[in-house]
């Protein structure tokens, strides 16, 4: 395919020509014009019949776009996504989110004003256009002001096109030819941009990638290697060779009493349940016995996991005569101290709460053994 | 022109001195990045170079050692990283005020410095980035600043101003940049065309995104620009109004007052100008652009470092009014403090800097000279560290509790940084002045005597 037309140049040297030209220009019939110049003159667009350029209405959406998306962002994640409660103020706490919102709003507009303007309104970057290569390009871009007519439907009277231009004042009028294959893509610069732009890439991902092999250099040693004992790590501070020290033999956290008792059978002679039995105390016996208990012994005590087929032991009936039987103290004991497969609780339940529980556990018996009584 | 019925002293001066044309301006600006530099240039970046390599050391050494290496500790725990992050994001101010606000406003004295000033904008943000990114102590956590979807289900506090802050500072930074390069693009058409190394010309090349200044592609750009610099102007605006939050939403005495936001933007636009000034009086020197940025340029930013400092010097008594008029003890020692405490030589510094030595500028001739508008212009960056310094550090050491008051002590570090950012800043514009057009040549272009035709002229509004 060969080279084609792509236009007629000719150069003014002042900007008044170059307006005065085209009229003239237009005058001998050439409707398609195009004009050069090295800064914007006024009144040119007008001379050319330019339509007006639709970015201000783009920058607005977008802006109105960036606004209610900046907004709607700051809401959701602040009140809905991650609700968080910051100085007693609101969740929606609108009036704090209009300085982001504003930050967006101006960015979503300004990107796309700048590059709306660059990539979507002036095509640009394009290194393909056939005026790059033209000789009139040098003046464009210095002091020279050009004009060009181009083809319409492909087709161009290149004589009568620079006789107009002339008799318009131009002067080194050229023909501006189209390469068939725009070197857009294979030129030298863009393969080198395009180099750099790899190794850079390729540079920077083998430095990470070094670093996460070869930790050499810790930053902030600092920070991260305190003078201090860490609480899960070995340390050579204790004889034990422990970080963290258990406490001294015999220690007694707040609100636990120790049981003096050996055996549960001891503890069944010795102690006994200080709690009376009211609706609250069994309500909060209720609580605890179907979250800590009911787990294993059932909700009604009858032994029968509710995880049974995971479940290998076969946890107590304390629906059965012997659990009838035993004293408070007993289960009392068993609770705090775990017995068999059964861990001790003495760490989870407060020691008022397990004689709750006890109360709670008489109540189930009872509900399902009742007596002569109870039914009267 | 209409400014004819005008007295002498109040109609425009020519812009321009001695005859120029549109050629020759590209000749006169557009020389210089294909020149060798001269010597000087080569000891300048030297020394700048060294102040950065110092810079660069200190910071070093504060990630390898830890943040307990600078002087901020409990109760001044801002110290000087937010100092110089106030300062220099303040230098940047006057950067997009000459090229947005002045643009809105149609002040043709802009053109010839806007290119230098939006330049000095973007570096003095680089040196400001730097500050925050420290100061957070571990800053190879500190993309945690920007919301993002993360496996620990967390977003940020919306509600916080360094969250704000985090997001006008960036927005500014971007915008400014965009702003800046926008312009650039036709002069680096210009370059591409002009230059001879075909590297130079490779990178100008795709730079300037193949821009062949059509008609069309002017009647997008002239819009765009002007979009930009419509939005950019509430944009700088808000950024040091946002920074000012960072102080103002606090509930420290000698911070939380309604006066911050505006008093923040005309400190930043101060500053701005004077460092504004410093630079391109050397650089018109030294470029001899002496008929591009003339007297009259300098005069006029002169002026308005002269109106900020009486606005400054306003805003220093309201908030000593406001500290009396609250009857607040608190609020009372404080003012007190600035002036009167251990480190009160620090706020009178800055009364000195900011709003006496300025003063100087009412001189006709002042404004005119050299000399004492260098020294005007350092005394003002001096007065506006120091101003960053007395409202951080003498506001915090002695807040509430008196048992927790305590003083301020800078390590060797901070000031290593310190004078680091100075050198990077200048390292930067230094790099610049060689390597891009110094002066937007499309601009002063259209302002040359018969730029426009001569129709559109008479019946256009352009100035």
């Amino acid at each position: 395919m060969p080279d084609a037309v792509s236009g007629v140049i000719a150069l003014f040297s002042t900007a008044e020509e170059l307006v005065d030209a085209i009229p003239e220009v237009r005058a001998r019939g050439f409707e398609s014009l195009e004009a050069f110049t090295p800064y914007p003159v006024h009144g040119l667009d007008k001379a050319l019949k330019l339509k007006r350029s639709w970015l201000p209405a783009l920058v607005m959406i977008m802006g109105g776009l960036g606004a209610v998306l900046g907004f709607l962002f700051e809401w959701w994640t602040s009140a809905v996504n991650y609700p968080l409660h910051i100085g007693g103020k609101p969740l929606n706490s609108w009036q704090a989110f209009v300085p982001v919102m504003f930050e967006v709003t101006v960015l979503f507009a300004t990107f796309t004003a700048g590059l709306g303007m660059l990539f979507i309104f002036n095509k640009l970057p394009f290194f393909g256009n056939p005026i790059l290569d033209s000789d009139a390009i040098k003046g464009i871009t210095r002091d020279k002001f050009a004009l060009m007519i181009q083809p319409v439907g492909g087709a161009l009277d290149v004589d009568a096109a620079s006789a107009a231009l002339v008799s318009a004042g131009g002067s080194n009028v050229e023909v501006v030819m189209a390469k068939a294959h725009p070197p857009a893509r294979g030129s030298w610069w863009v393969k080198t941009f395009l180099g750099i732009l790899v190794a850079c890439v390729v540079a920077g991902y083998g430095t990470s990638l070094a670093i996460k092999i070869y930790p050499t250099i810790k930053p902030m040693v600092e920070m991260e290697d305190q003078a201090k004992l860490d609480a899960q790590k070995a340390d050579g501070f204790f004889k034990d060779g422990h970080g963290m020290q258990l406490p001294p033999e015999g220690t007694v956290p707040r609100g636990y009493m120790p049981i003096l008792a050996k055996t549960p059978e001891e503890a069944g002679k010795t102690l006994f349940n200080p709690l009376p039995i009211t609706a609250k105390v069994l309500a909060r016996g209720r609580t605890l016995y179907d979250n800590h208990c009911a787990v294993c012994h059932g909700f009604l005590g009858r032994g029968k996991p509710l995880l049974d087929k995971f479940y290998q032991a076969s946890p107590a009936n304390l629906q059965s005569k012997t659990f009838r039987d035993v004293p408070d103290g007993y289960i009392y004991d068993v609770i705090s101290k775990g017995k068999g497969a059964m861990p001790s609780y003495e760490a989870d339940i407060s020691s008022k709460d397990r004689w709750a529980i006890i109360h709670y556990v008489r109540a189930l018996q009872r509900s399902q053994h009742a007596r002569e009584e109870d039914l009267q | 022109m209409s400014e004819a019925y005008l007295p002498e002293a109040l109609r425009p001066q020519p812009l321009i001195e001695g005859p120029l044309t549109t050629g020759g301006l590209d000749d006169q600006v557009l020389q210089w990045p294909d020149k060798k530099p001269p010597r000087a240039w080569y000891v300048a970046v030297t020394i700048t170079g060294i102040l950065t390599l110092i810079g660069f050391t200190c910071i070093g050494y504060l990630l390898y050692e830890g943040i307990g290496s600078m002087g901020n500790n409990i109760p001044s725990a801002w110290g000087f990283p937010i100092i110089n992050f106030v300062f220099w994001v303040g230098i940047g101010h006057a950067g997009t005020l000459i090229s947005a606000i002045l643009f809105i406003f149609r002040k043709r004295w802009r053109n010839a410095i806007s290119r230098a000033a939006e330049a000095m904008t973007i570096f003095a943000l680089c040196c400001a980035a730097i500050f925050p990114l420290i100061h957070v102590g571990r800053p190879w956590f500190a993309y945690w600043l920007f919301p993002y979807p993360n496996v620990r289900h967390l977003w940020i506090n919306f509600r916080s101003p360094l969250v704000w802050d985090v997001f006008a500072v960036s927005t500014y930074f971007s915008v400014s940049l965009l702003f800046w390069y926008l312009g650039l693009v036709p002069d680096l058409a210009s370059l591409r065309e002009r230059t001879k190394s075909k590297l130079r010309r490779g990178i100008y090349r795709i730079m300037s995104l193949g821009w062949v200044g059509s008609a069309r592609n002017w009647l997008h750009y002239e819009k765009a620009y002007l979009l930009l610099a419509g939005l950019a102007t509430g944009l700088v605006l808000s950024v040091h109004s946002v920074v000012s939050f960072d102080f103002a939403v606090s509930v420290v005495p000698g911070w939380h007052m309604t006066i911050f936001p505006p008093y923040f933007v005309a400190g930043a636009i101060f500053a701005g100008f004077a460092m504004v000034v410093l630079v391109l009086s050397v650089v018109r020197r030294t470029m001899h652009l002496e008929n591009l940025i003339t007297m009259t340029h300098l005069e006029v930013m002169n002026k308005m470092i002269l109106a900020m400092s009486c606005l400054m010097g306003y805003a220093y008594l309201m908030e000593g009014f406001t500290a009396w008029y609250s009857s607040n003890t608190f609020i009372r020692y404080i003012f007190g403090n600035y002036v009167w405490g251990d480190t009160g030589w620090a706020g009178c510094l800055t009364i000195c800097c900011n709003v006496l030595i300025p003063q100087l500028l009412w001189v006709p001739k002042f404004r005119r000279s050299f000399p004492v508008m260098i020294f005007v212009a350092i005394s003002v960056t001096i007065g506006m560290w120091f101003e960053r310094f007395t409202i951080i550090v003498l506001s915090l050491h002695r807040d509430y509790l008196p048992s927790a008051w305590g003083q301020f002590h800078p390590t060797w570090v901070d000031f290593g940084i310190l004078i680091g950012s100075f050198g990077l800043f200048f390292t930067l514009v230094l790099i610049f002045a060689r390597t891009l057009p110094v002066i937007s040549t499309t601009e002063v272009k259209g302002d040359l005597p018969g730029a426009h035709p001569r129709h559109t002229r008479e019946g256009g509004d352009h100035a």
